[in-house]
């Protein structure tokens, strides 16, 4: 079912929930990509230490972007790279549609891209008569669906091989069995066709190397490598944060992000790409564009509580380690990015906070996709953010802002907050038996539909504390003179001014 | 020396016997708790569904609570990671408050913390002959950083068998206020790790943090499975009566 | 043509007209002076520099990764010995085509002696036409690559006008030939070389690093072997 038109997060993960084969899909292969940085994170050794170096090279390069971006810039140029700038998605379309127009490309094999998706770039060739071709398998099976991808890595993590035989079959004007080294050996034919006779191939960019003007490419089908090494006119769309000062760094990219996403040491192609072809060269595009993208990117910096988002380097990982993703699969985002990038990302860049939905709300804030992340981006906080601006300018409900005033009212002076649960107590008797509450009323109705709710205590603790320090004081034994010392000694260098704790 | 506990709300109005374990079971440590009682909740609800104006008017009733306290002891990761990793953000807009809330950061552990890196306690004797497994909650191992503390304590408990519970880092799909407006997708992830915690078959499920334990705890017990879902220190505490 | 550079002209010309406003605009965002940036974590951290194995060690770490991702890996002691081990794959695969890195120990082979029947083309500056197209019917292609990381089993290759980038993709097998000293550690230590290329202003258009057989597992989580790229790799190791 096609959940794109559904408005909440809420109604499309209910039509999620309900498909079990897309749950245990989603759940299968988050959980051996998950497994799988665990192991590779291990193997590698001091993996703390590499996160802190990822993340302390992506903060340094976002709090200098324009100097990184301006020397990126002139060296590409000087390696006689064509250079455009982006300011929104159509601005990016329109420079691609203008350089597929003058080679009067009538196809376009393209490489995954998220920034791609993002810009929904696919559209606007097709109804120029361009064939555009998604050269990722994944990326294929989902452009034959008509649908968009439902992970960042794993694209049609959500389609099982019956669907891909399906689709395949059509391609090819013949029944193909659902036999994975078939289907790919299908793909692989088909699209090499296609890889031969395009007229312009177009990458995404893991990372663009300021001090060389490169972009580097990874994948592990070799699609990126056809993309950039077949067609005469290459474009490659590339997200104006993917910047990294120098080679040096991209060692530490490179330790992380595979591992991060798939758990290998290394994808099978990471391909440095400088420049067109040289004079001499017989393979290669002879012309080179880059497309540097806003799009809401530079909404965030200077915002100390987004800026981070930036330092993405879309591994992936905090999808396979969301407890809410694996359930609910990519499509409930309703979204390009899903997962908890996707929730936080998706608003931030589009900066209109009246439009958002609920996505933000769709997390516990366990904080699983911060622990996962390879360059630590605090997710689960900037979900908070999210929330209280969404709360600040007056867009959230109003039974939900009347619910939190009354709970200020109640929680800021112990004596109401008293009363509230004495009376609290009193009331809910209606409803308790055995100790619990199972009936499935007002707001108590999300709840009581999965679980039983527990009744309020007879007496509270503050209630009983009077008689239980009494009863306690005789039970009170000497204390072990060390840690009386040790306690004397955390209190007295914290008075002076040392932080013990926290 | 004044160590204070912070009760917390969920153990104040629905669950007293863990704040009671907890006083009875430092008292044979020598640690004298003192309950002040103007505090009320950590305001974390209001917090994290993003109504900080309303989050800072119950935290301040923690700043003026343990004013002059040494330490401050509670039996919840949540709430204490909530002091720890928040306070400062909701405070940072006034200078004195921000003050307050940091010398509160620095004397506030959660009860595993206090007992383990403070008092330097691991084994307390106690003796309790189940099999059980632990639920590690997302915010005290994620925010505070309480990993090892709660499986010292339990790997000391005499008789006591600890099964693994599988996949247990993931979220029981609580998150406050999600279980109620996101019910569908919190159903999903509380019956997930009802069966993991069924699969163990331990005879008692133990955490450190009785939202998530009333969670997983209300679903069990929904679907009539005989699980005992308890806090650790009342485990502890029951078993070192046990062990006396 | 006309038109072709016509509008490379009208989007340069626009190009150096945003550059300014968008880079402004970060920098204004960001509050930032334009002044150049101390650069205080640049790249892997110093207990990771230290990193460094015996030759011998290298060369068992890499055929150890190489393998476990997939590929055939082989330590001889001489050129001879890894044309023998050359020929006798083209053999037992009944290898037709063969296309080969210009370089002049792989010319020096003779493969096409040794191995009659089978076609062996060298890349090559003057034959572009054609040389894609024989790319994607080859068996076989072989070069002698530039680099080997030992820590992740990955070999490198960079493009010239004699080394082209389709003969380590198109092929349906490639063939590897690595010499024993060029085996590095740490990937760090390639890309050390690789800057060395840059400042000397002889950057290649392509620095390609391969790890193993192409391969995918977008079709339910299944892993399939050579989708696009070869599904078969040898590694040669000489010395």
């Amino acid at each position: 079912m096609n959940t794109a038109k559904l408005t909440s997060v809420k109604d499309r993960a209910k039509v999620a929930l309900n498909d079990q084969f897309l749950r245990n899909a989603v759940r299968f292969t988050t959980e051996k990509l998950r497994s799988g940085r665990k192991t590779a994170s291990q193997d590698q050794g001091n993996w703390e230490e590499w996160r802190e170096r990822g993340r302390q090279i992506r903060l340094h390069t976002i709090a200098h972007l324009d100097y990184y971006l301006a020397q990126f810039i002139e060296n590409a140029r000087a390696q006689g790279t064509h250079i455009h700038f982006a300011s929104t998605s159509e601005e990016a379309v329109e420079i691609a549609m203008k350089i597929a127009e003058a080679k009067q490309a009538k196809s376009v094999v393209k490489s995954k891209s998220m920034v791609s998706e993002e810009i929904h770039l696919n559209q606007a060739l097709e109804s120029a008569g361009i064939e555009a071709v998604e050269t990722d398998l994944g990326e294929y099976i989902i452009q034959l669906a008509g649908e968009t991808p439902s992970h960042i890595i794993i694209p049609a993590i959500h389609k099982n091989k019956q669907q891909v035989a399906e689709l395949f079959s059509k391609e090819a004007g013949q029944q193909l069995p659902a036999d994975t080294t078939i289907l790919a050996g299908f793909a692989r034919a088909k699209l090499r066709e296609k890889f031969l006779e395009a007229d312009i191939g177009m990458t995404g960019c893991n990372f663009a190397i300021a001090e060389t003007g490169s972009i580097t490419l990874f994948s592990n089908e070799g699609n990126a490598r056809m993309v950039s090494t077949v067609p005469k006119t290459q474009i490659t769309m590339m997200g104006m944060e993917r910047i990294i000062p120098t080679l040096d760094d991209l060692e530490v990219m490179a330790t992380l992000l595979p591992r991060s996403a798939t758990g290998q040491k290394l994808t099978v192609y990471m391909s440095i790409i400088t420049g067109p072809r040289r004079s001499q060269d017989s393979d290669g595009p002879e012309e080179m564009h880059i497309i540097i993208l806003d799009n809401g990117r530079s909404l965030q910096l200077g915002d100390p509580e987004f800026q981070e988002l930036l330092n993405c380097i879309r591994c992936g990982a905090c999808l396979n380690a969301c407890p809410v993703y694996r359930h609910i699969g990519g499509h409930s985002y309703g979204k390009v990015y899903s997962g908890p990038i996707g929730a936080v990302l998706t608003p931030a860049l589009n900066g209109n906070v009246a439009e958002w939905d609920d996505i933000a709300n769709a997390s516990t804030l366990c904080g699983a996709c911060w622990e996962a992340c390879p360059v630590k981006i605090p997710l689960h906080d900037m979900l908070v953010y999210l929330r209280r601006k969404k709360a600040d300018q007056g867009y959230t409900a109003a039974s939900e802002r009347a619910a939190f005033k009354g709970f200020r009212y109640v929680m800021s002076n112990h004596k109401r907050y008293r009363l509230s649960m004495k009376m609290g107590a009193i009331g809910q008797t209606p409803l308790v038996s055995n100790g619990v509450i199972s009936a499935k009323v007002g707001p108590l109705k999300g709840w009581t539909s999965h679980r039983y709710a527990p009744s309020l205590a007879k007496q509270s603790f503050r209630d009983s504390w009077r008689a239980l320090d009494l009863d306690v004081q005789s039970e009170l034994r000497e204390m072990d003179p060390d840690i009386q010392a040790k306690m004397n000694q955390i209190v007295e260098s914290r008075r002076k001014g040392g932080r013990t704790h926290g | 020396m004044k160590v204070s506990l912070f009760v917390t709300c969920l153990v104040d109005g629905i669950y007293p016997h863990v704040g009671e374990a907890m006083a009875r079971l430092l008292a044979r440590h020598g640690v004298k708790l003192e309950f002040p009682e103007v505090q009320t909740c950590c305001g974390q609800p209001a917090f994290n569904s993003g109504y900080w104006e309303d989050a800072r008017g119950a935290a301040i009733t923690l700043l003026d609570a343990f004013e002059d306290s040494d330490f401050v002891i509670s039996p919840s990761g949540s709430c204490v990671g909530m002091i720890h990793h928040n306070y400062e953000k909701l405070f940072e807009q006034d200078d004195a408050l921000l003050g307050r809330a940091k010398k509160l950061v620095d004397k506030t552990y959660e009860f595993t913390q206090f007992l383990v890196q403070v008092l330097g306690l691991k084994d307390l004797g106690a003796y309790f002959p189940h099999k059980v497994t632990y639920h590690p909650s997302c915010h005290g191992t994620r925010l505070l950083g309480v990993k090892n503390e709660p499986l010292e304590l339990l790997t000391h408990v005499r008789g006591l068998e600890l099964v693994p519970l599988p996949s247990g880092e993931d979220c029981c799909g609580f998150g406050g206020t999600f279980a109620v407006k996101m019910s569908d997708i919190s159903g999903a992830m509380v019956e997930e790790k009802a069966q993991h915690v069924m699969e163990t078959e331990a005879e008692v499920l133990v955490g450190l943090d009785m939202g998530c334990l009333m969670n997983i705890g209300g679903h069990l017990h929904f679907k009539g499975k005989p699980l005992r879902v308890m806090h650790l220190v009342e485990l502890l505490y029951e078993g070192v009566k046990a062990k006396a | 043509m006309a038109k072709s550079s016509g509008y490379l002209a009208e989007l340069e010309e626009r190009s150096k007209r945003r550059q300014e406003e968008f880079l402004n605009n970060i920098r204004t965002r960001l509050g930032r002076s334009s002044n150049t940036p101390v650069h205080p974590f640049r790249g892997a951290p110093d207990f990771w520099l230290n990193y460094d194995l015996t030759q011998q060690e290298r060369i068992d770490l890499f055929m150890e990764n190489w393998r476990k991702v997939g590929g055939e890996a082989i330590q001889v002691g001489s050129m001879e010995e890894a044309k023998t081990y050359i020929s006798d794959v083209t053999q037992t695969m009944q290898a037709r085509y063969l296309l080969c890195f210009d370089q002049p120990e792989l010319v020096e082979m003779k493969l096409a002696q040794t191995c009659p029947g089978t076609d062996v083309t060298f890349w090559n500056p003057d034959r572009e036409s054609e040389l894609l197209a024989k790319a994607a019917g080859t068996d076989i292609g072989i070069g002698i690559v530039d680099y080997a990381v030992a820590h992740t089993g990955t070999i490198l290759a960079m493009s010239n006008p004699y080394k082209g980038r389709a003969i380590s993709l198109l092929p349906t097998a490639f063939m590897a030939v690595i010499k024993a000293e060029t085996i590095r550690t740490r990937m760090g230590e390639v890309l050390k070389e690789v800057r060395g290329l840059h400042e000397a202003g002889e950057m290649p258009a392509g620095v390609h690093f391969v790890t193993g057989p192409s391969r995918s597992a977008d079709i339910e989580n299944d892993l399939t072997i050579g989708v696009h790229g070869p599904g078969v790799m040898y590694a040669v190791v000489v010395g």
